[in-house]
């Protein structure tokens, strides 16, 4: 192909495949991969610290880690997997695929987009260095004050959380603004809002998310920040501070957080579930509307996270009335998936399973979430391991599952290889089995009384199996995991295929060679419909003819 | 392949049902009782969804695999209307199904303001141990509330420090214990008997280790307790509790309050005037007895790593205090 060949030798050109020129590239693709790979590796790091701590309650009574040690570790894991993991790998596969999904030969900004994301890796390597510091943070991911005050949180650790959170917060910031403009301007002509590929729906949905919550969090940790270096008073409470301001600021961030986390990866699954279904996506425009009014909803429900905080009762049940309210978007995408599929040629490739699974186990996140907006019964299960399930199903079988369906369908585009099918398909399920191991049984013992973030808890309250039960599970994923990081290897060692489009694809990014030149396109397409590349293979069926 | 969570999730409860674990569904108070209900129902509305939602995604996906040689396209369907509209609408009912049963039940546990309440109490949390003060009859326990049965108990919930919550599954869900913030609950109970609770927010090292208990006593257990603990602390006899009462009320006593009516105390550890009233210690993890009080005295450290009593004793004061403080009945 004659785009394909230009691409090879302007590559060459430029010898550019030096450590060097890694570091230096503003190349939207490049920068793609780095964020990817990085996410990737906190990913490891974020799984160990999970495999501890299952170590560690695996029995009543254990001693295999001191509660300075969990309290750390739980600490870290949290913070990691949200802040370090499934944010920038959604990152990641925004800054590769979008400047290709809508035809642009770039990010609009590229500069900043290297900014970007060295201010994201230096946040997540300076966070891991406190544990050089005498201690990392060890607070929960979301840190309550007074907790974090000074006098209580004496180690450094706090300090490192606070400048860590500024640096990836300000990361997001100038990557979803790079987005935001990026989607605006750059579409290729023809890509009206109506033709705009979902993935990139959901990442410009993310990116207001982030733009318009972060504030709040930044807000929350710079007062801590007085509070901590300049002895003021804003969550010391002793001295007529308040705790629950903190709270307020921070789930104000913290539940588009959670919107944040799982819309890309319902935009990988938009992407995905159609191609291997040889149909178009069901009710896009639902989807699309869904998708935007989660985003909206989503700045309305912060408080549902503090039902147990003595609010009162007016309070109480608008946030419960709108914590339900979003179940009914949330629902729209799941039975748009399942229309997709219906009466289509499945194809159980290892993205389409991890799609699958995604559909089958964010159902339960939801089903789960919506006990927690019940008020009485949240009173119960709020802060219990019911939480901790709650949020695996929506965080692991959910975004990590997304991302991971994400990486086995854009891997050759991005590598020119495909990776190894049986391998992937052992991956997922090996995954899918471990997964709902470990955080079923959450499910019971937040049920029977246990509370979550304990690094240990007695015998005789019923809690011992499932822990038992739980710790395995996570074995099996790790396995699961293992299988992945080996296939990731096997298959860099072979010679690439450069297949243009493996998959049988709808969207532009399989228009162009794999890996795409540095420039995307040799000429910028024109699009009539959502699926131009459907419309080139079936003209006689093009969408453009029929599209709603 | 999906219908095994099902299964999985029921006999995960069956299997709960058959150990004593401090479950809501097992409730002892009116309070828990609409929240395990509450819960049932919509479990069940949760189980019809999943099952007909999963049920009808493993039929598409074994119905419309694609099989061998099929190279025909399927129908290229990009909308349907009716079907979306329906789809949106049925869970707009189920929410509000859901949100009339919520207000219904917030409605029926909500303090009853018509009741006077028979008995204040007021609950200090300290890292890492519950302090229960009783102002209307001036006496102050540790890690054990005791309540009277069928009695209207009002709580209010205070922090010296940070932020703890207040939950005893059996009896009520959580109340957070909010310092600068004074936060109320009730409780009742018609069942006599001994309900675990545990603090429910992280509060630094030892949130694992606030345990504690609720203790519903018959009036008549009630009230012979109640006139146990407004005695005064026990006076040593002989020359060994004699020297351990001196260690209790001098080094101890930064930390330590031997006066039973000491109430919202200053002081950072449990009150000890009827310490062996109690049937645990150190946020209720320990059982009380001879032999683990020595280990605590020994090294409070390896026992309850983190906690704010950091001493060293000498063995020989350590058996006098143990000698007295056996007595704190
Ligand atoms: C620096 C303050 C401090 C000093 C001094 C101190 N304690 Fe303590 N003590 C505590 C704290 C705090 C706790 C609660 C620990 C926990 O449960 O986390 C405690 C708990 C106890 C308990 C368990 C009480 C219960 O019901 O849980 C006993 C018994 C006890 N201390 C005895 C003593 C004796 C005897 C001395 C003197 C030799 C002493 N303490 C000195 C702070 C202190
Ligand atoms: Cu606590
Ligand atoms: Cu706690």
């Amino acid at each position: 192909m004659t785009i394909q060949a230009q691409g090879m030798s302007h590559r060459r050109e430029l010898g550019a495949n030096g450590l060097l020129s890694w570091i230096m590239t503003v190349d939207h693709k490049r920068i793609g991969i780095l964020y990817l790979f990085s996410a990737f590796i906190f990913f490891l790091v974020g799984g160990t610290e999970a495999l501890l701590m299952r170590i560690q309650l695996a029995q009543p009574d254990n001693k295999f880690l001191s509660p300075e040690a969990y309290n750390q570790i739980f600490t870290m894991h949290g913070t990691t997997m949200i802040f370090l993991v499934v944010m920038p790998l959604a990152a990641g596969f925004g800054n590769y695929l979008v400047p290709l999904m809508i035809g642009a030969r770039d990010m609009a900004f590229p500069k900043l987009n290297a900014l970007s994301y060295w201010t994201f890796l230096f946040g997540g390597v300076f966070m891991y260095s406190s544990f050089l510091f005498g201690g990392a943070p060890n607070d929960g991911w979301f840190s309550y004050a007074p907790l974090t005050e000074k006098l209580y949180s004496p180690t450094h650790g706090m300090d490192f959380w606070v400048m860590g959170i500024l640096m990836l917060g300000l990361a997001t910031t100038i990557g979803s603004i790079n987005f935001i403009v990026t989607i605006i301007q750059l579409r290729a002509p023809g890509m009206t809002l109506t033709k705009i590929p979902l993935f990139v729906w959901t990442t410009f949905v993310t990116s207001f998310l982030a733009v318009f919550s972060l504030p709040s969090l930044t807000t929350a940790v710079l007062l801590l920040l007085l509070d901590r270096q300049l002895g003021a008073h804003f969550y010391n409470t002793a001295e007529g501070g308040t705790a629950l301001l903190w709270q307020h600021l921070f789930w104000f961030f913290g539940h588009p957080e959670v919107y944040i986390l799982i819309l890309p990866a319902m935009g990988i699954v938009s992407m995905v579930i159609p191609v291997f279904s040889s149909k178009p996506l069901f009710g896009y425009a639902a989807v699309v509307f869904s998708t935007i009014a989660i985003g909206f909803l989503g700045f309305t429900v912060w408080a549902h996270h503090m039902f147990a905080t003595g609010m009162p009762t007016v309070s109480l049940l608008f946030f419960s009335a709108d914590s339900f309210l979003i179940g009914v978007p949330t629902g729209v995408k799941i039975f748009a998936w399942m229309g997709t599929m219906w009466k289509g040629k499945l194809r159980f490739t290892s993205p389409m399973l991890f799609a699958i699974g995604f559909v089958a186990l964010f159902l339960i996140g939801g089903l789960d979430g919506i006990h927690l907006a019940v008020v009485p019964v949240d009173w119960q299960i709020t802060d219990s391991y019911y939480v901790v399930a709650h949020i695996h199903y929506v965080l692991f079988g959910g975004a990590i599952f997304g991302i991971f369906s994400g990486i086995y369908y854009w891997f050759p585009k991005m590598t020119g290889r495909l990776l190894n099918e049986s391998l992937g398909k052992w991956h997922f399920w090996l995954l899918f089995i471990g997964m709902n191991l470990v955080f079923m049984p959450m499910h019971v013992l937040g049920i029977e009384g246990m509370p979550r973030r304990i690094y240990t808890y007695g015998p005789g309250r019923g809690w011992e199996l499932w822990n038992f039960v739980e710790t395995i599970g996570a074995f099996i994923i790790a396995v699961g995991i293992a299988l992945f990081v080996i296939n990731y290897i096997v298959t860099m060692l072979k010679a690439p295929t450069h297949e243009e489009d493996p998959w049988d694809g709808f969207t532009l990014e399989w228009t162009t060679s794999s890996p795409p030149p540095a420039y995307n396109f040799a000429e910028i397409p024109s699009v009539r419909s959502r699926r131009p590349l459907w419309d080139r293979k079936h003209p006689e069926l093009a969408d453009w003819r029929n599209e709603a | 392949m999906f219908r095994k969570f099902g299964v999985l999730m029921g006999l995960a409860i069956l299997l709960s049902a058959c150990q004593p674990s401090p479950t809501f569904l097992e409730p002892a108070s009116s309070i828990s009782n609409h929240e395990a209900n509450l819960y049932r129902i919509i479990l069940i509305m949760a189980l019809v969804v999943f099952v007909l939602v999963e049920g009808a995604l493993i039929l598409i996906l074994v119905r419309d695999r694609k099989r061998a040689n099929n190279e025909k396209l399927p129908a290229q369907i990009h909308s349907n209307m009716r079907l979306e509209v329906t789809w949106t609408v049925i869970p707009i009912l189920l929410v509000i199904v859901l949100f009339i049963m919520t207000v219904q039940t917030v409605n029926a546990v909500a303090a009853p303001s018509h009741l006077k309440s028979d008995l204040n109490i007021r609950v200090v949390g300290h890292r890492w141990w519950w302090e229960f003060d009783y102002p209307d009859l001036g006496i102050v326990t540790a890690n054990e509330l005791h309540i009277p049965k069928g009695a209207t108990v009002q709580v209010q919930l205070e922090s010296v420090d940070v932020i703890h919550s207040f939950w005893v599954p059996q009896l009520s869900g959580k109340t957070d214990v909010v310092p600068g913030q004074h936060n109320t609950m009730w409780l009742t109970s018609d069942q006599v008997g001994e309900y675990l609770g545990q603090c429910a927010e992280f509060c630094g090292t030892e949130h694992a280790l606030m345990r504690f208990k609720v203790i519903v006593d018959s009036q008549q257990d009630f009230d012979a307790w109640v006139a146990n603990q407004q005695k005064p602390a026990y006076q040593p006899q002989t020359e060994d509790e004699q020297a351990g009462y001196m260690e209790v009320t001098g080094a101890c006593a930064a930390c330590h309050s031997l006066d039973p009516s000491d109430l919202n105390t200053k002081k950072v550890g449990p009150n000890l005037a009827h310490l062996f009233s109690r049937s645990t210690f150190a946020g209720g993890t320990f059982d009380l007895n001879e032999e683990n009080l020595r280990s605590w005295l020994a090294d409070t450290q390896a026992m309850k790593p983190g906690n704010d009593m950091d001493i060293k004793i000498l063995p020989k004061t350590r058996d006098q205090i143990i000698s007295y403080l056996l007595n704190l009945k």
